[in-house]
């Protein structure tokens, strides 16, 4: 079957799960107890202003014409009004989620750009200091919760040796990319330098807020990458193919990360296609921990005043792209790997 | 259930194995902790002493500045001054904020996270099981519509939707009387262990999909065997043939999936306390949440308990290790960490 048709049929399948999803979320308010109306009125409201406000949200429609106009809203990119911050539900969570993408992108480059080489060094070196080293960082960093380690992250680096902030995030990837488009937008016959300095202070803002939470969500990744480059390696270390590749004089290097490596990268990606939802799980409460302002702490927080509009939409917005980041790791793997047909 | 052959591959992994032999010893020593926390714990990790607030563990005695202000010839003066905070052996960990002894708190919330840890697994594998070997052993539309079920539950982050489930359905727990106490063994230590109920339901309801997959593979692998076909043949019924030889030919990949799971629900149980959405009074994540508000000045308050987090989940996993090495079933081992 070819890619195309692949993505065609996945993508056929994403848009049920996708539509079990919306309903789910769309149940939630009916399965969970406490009239959203309480949340809204104030304590001494009259019975007629309660009526009046459900009326205005649309809370005393049969469910079904509720779920119906729900969805109807949604094909239009309508996800209702937030209740407490008459704002539509759409932006807030949209303007929320380049914090949450960044946090998951940066520990997901911390991850790999660690845990591979790491993973190589120890099963190179296997029964030796640095690979026991590797395997009992691997052991903590798998069972350590990552609440914890931000805190203490924060207790050492923060607190005692001042190095980095607790918390906030006063810029994002976005304003480091404006002062390129700025640039791009002036034209090439406005003679328009880069103002590096600016740039370089931007982005060292970003890095420097970004360095905790990256590192508090990304250990458990490092070292579960490192824990499977590890047993990878050795597994492809020991093969047929590799004693061929040596045999007819490869240097060790190329036969290490041509071949052995590259092979052990696909049962890599498998698994962390499987653990993607613990890095978005990671990344709430890794937000939690330091105050940033994505998904997540919006999540939390609209779920403690019961602002159903916003809480529908930041788990739709979770929901959705966790199944669109599935699909790509599928397409990922299935087109490093060519013996796996796409099926 | 478990074959001599099964109990020999055990023994033998676990005496090649150092690392089997510590998880062995770290999940006892967290069991021991769990099932006699009011015989060792030194305090009631409940009762607040405000005298003693904020005493640092032993071997960490510091010097706090203090301000206080005196009446000197009738005038207020404020005065600064090095207090000398000396760590006592009666809280071998120091106190919290409010004077509870760290130590007995750690050791009584080992409880609420064990008892999570395995109330939530069975109910995951019971709610798992059911719908896996359904949908496996009668496949067709059975099987189409429960893993449509089971797809749109992993379209869901299991953290997000277990935050999603418990912030919006409360707090409800259960209190089971504590026997030491009920036989006067241990007095004044708190009378019943506090369970959340909703934390397991729902860590239950957001892992029951990985064991339904689990028994679903080996259910629709054995379906087809011929001693399955055999047994059909002499009237065996449905019921006879998945209690006979469905579940206990899945019962090893199950037992190392719930094994991992164990560690993982008392992560997210530890992450669900953190955020405030738990029921249980005593609970490691409950203790660090509040531990964070007084970093700069008592840094043992959230130290403490992740550490004995840490402690459980290693000690789990390397037990998971053990038992997957020694069986070897390769199991898909579900969302890990928190």
């Amino acid at each position: 079957m070819s890619l195309g048709r692949f993505l065609l049929r996945r993508g056929v399948h994403g848009v049920f799960v996708v539509w079990g999803v919306v309903t789910v979320v769309f149940l939630l308010r009916f399965i969970s107890p406490g009239d959203p109306v309480n949340f809204i009125a104030p304590l001494d409201a009259s019975p007629e202003l309660r009526r009046r406000i459900a009326e205005e949200l649309g809370l005393n429609r049969p469910m079904y014409v509720q779920y119906a106009e729900y969805l109807a809203g949604l094909v239009r990119g309508d996800m209702g009004f937030s209740y407490l911050r008459g704002q539509e539900a759409s932006a807030i969570v949209f303007a929320r989620l380049p914090a949450t993408i960044e946090l998951a992108v940066a520990a997901s480059v911390v991850a790999v750009v660690i845990a591979i080489p790491l993973g190589v060094i120890s099963a190179t070196r296997r029964h030796q200091p640095a690979d026991y080293g590797a395997t009992l960082f691997s052991l903590v960093g798998i069972s350590t919760p990552n609440f914890w380690l931000g805190i203490m992250l924060i207790l050492v680096a923060a607190v005692q040796l001042n190095l980095f902030p607790t918390s906030q995030r006063p810029v994002g990837f976005l304003e480091i990319f404006g002062h390129l488009v700025a640039v791009e937008l002036a034209g090439p016959s406005v003679a328009v330098p880069l103002d590096v300095r600016a740039f370089a202070g931007t982005l060292g803002t970003w890095l420097w807020h970004i360095t905790l939470p990256a590192l508090t969500l990304g250990t458990y990744f490092t070292a579960l990458i490192t824990r499977l480059t590890r047993s990878g390696m050795l597994d492809e270390l020991g093969k047929p193919y590799v004693d061929a590749a040596r045999a007819k004089g490869l240097p060790e290097t190329l036969v290490r990360y041509r071949h052995a490596l590259r092979n052990t990268l696909i049962p890599v990606i498998t698994v962390l296609g499987l653990q993607l939802g613990t890095l978005i799980g990671g990344a709430v409460i890794t937000e939690a921990v330091f105050a940033w302002p994505g998904l997540g702490t919006l999540l939390i927080g609209s779920i403690n005043v019961r602002d159903w509009p916003l809480i529908q939409a930041s788990l739709i917005v979770i929901g959705v792209s966790f199944v669109l980041l599935n699909i790509a790791v599928d397409a990922l793997y299935a087109s490093l790997d060519p013996r796996v047909d796409y099926e | 259930m478990v074959s001599d052959r099964t109990k020999r591959n055990l023994k033998a992994e676990l005496r090649e194995s150092a690392l089997a032999k510590l998880g062995v010893a770290l999940v006892a020593l967290v069991l021991v902790a769990a099932a006699f926390a009011p015989l060792l714990a030194p305090h009631d990790p409940t009762a607040t002493d405000p005298g003693n607030a904020s005493l640092p563990p032993l071997g960490f005695s510091t010097t706090e500045n203090q301000t206080t202000s005196e009446m000197v010839d009738g005038e207020i003066q404020v005065v600064e001054q090095e207090v000398q905070v000396n760590a006592t052996a009666s809280h071998p960990l120091g106190t919290d904020s409010v004077g509870r002894d760290v130590l007995s708190r750690v050791l009584f919330g080992a409880r609420t996270s064990l008892l999570v840890g395995i109330f939530g697994t069975a109910l995951a594998v019971a709610l798992g099981v059911v719908v896996g070997l359904t949908a496996g052993y009668y496949g067709g539309r059975v099987d189409d519509g429960l893993m449509r079920v089971a797809d749109v539950m992993l379209a869901f982050p299991s953290l997000v939707l277990a935050i999603a489930l418990i912030g919006l359905w409360g707090r409800q727990s259960i209190a089971i009387p504590d026997p030491f106490v009920r036989l006067g063994l241990a007095p004044g230590m708190p009378e019943s262990a506090v369970i959340p109920g909703t934390v397991v339901v729902v860590v239950a309801l957001v892992n029951w999909v990985w064991f339904a997959r689990v028994a679903r593979g080996e259910a629709l692998s054995i379906r087809s065997a011929e001693y399955v076909t055999a047994a059909r043949a002499i009237g065996a019924s449905d019921r006879t043939i998945i209690r006979e030889h469905v579940l206990p030919n899945s019962i090893t990949p199950i037992l190392v999936l719930a094994t991992i799971q164990i560690a993982a629900i008392i992560l997210l149980e530890s992450a669900l306390s953190f955020l405030g959405f738990s029921g249980a009074n005593l609970s490691w994540g409950l203790d660090i949440a509040q531990g964070r508000d007084y970093l700069a000045s008592s840094w043992w308050i959230a130290t403490m308990p992740g550490i004995a987090i840490v402690i459980s989940v290693v000690g789990i996993n390397l037990i998971g290790d053990w038992l997957r090495d020694a069986l070897d079933p390769g199991v898909d081992q579900g969302e890990g960490g928190v």
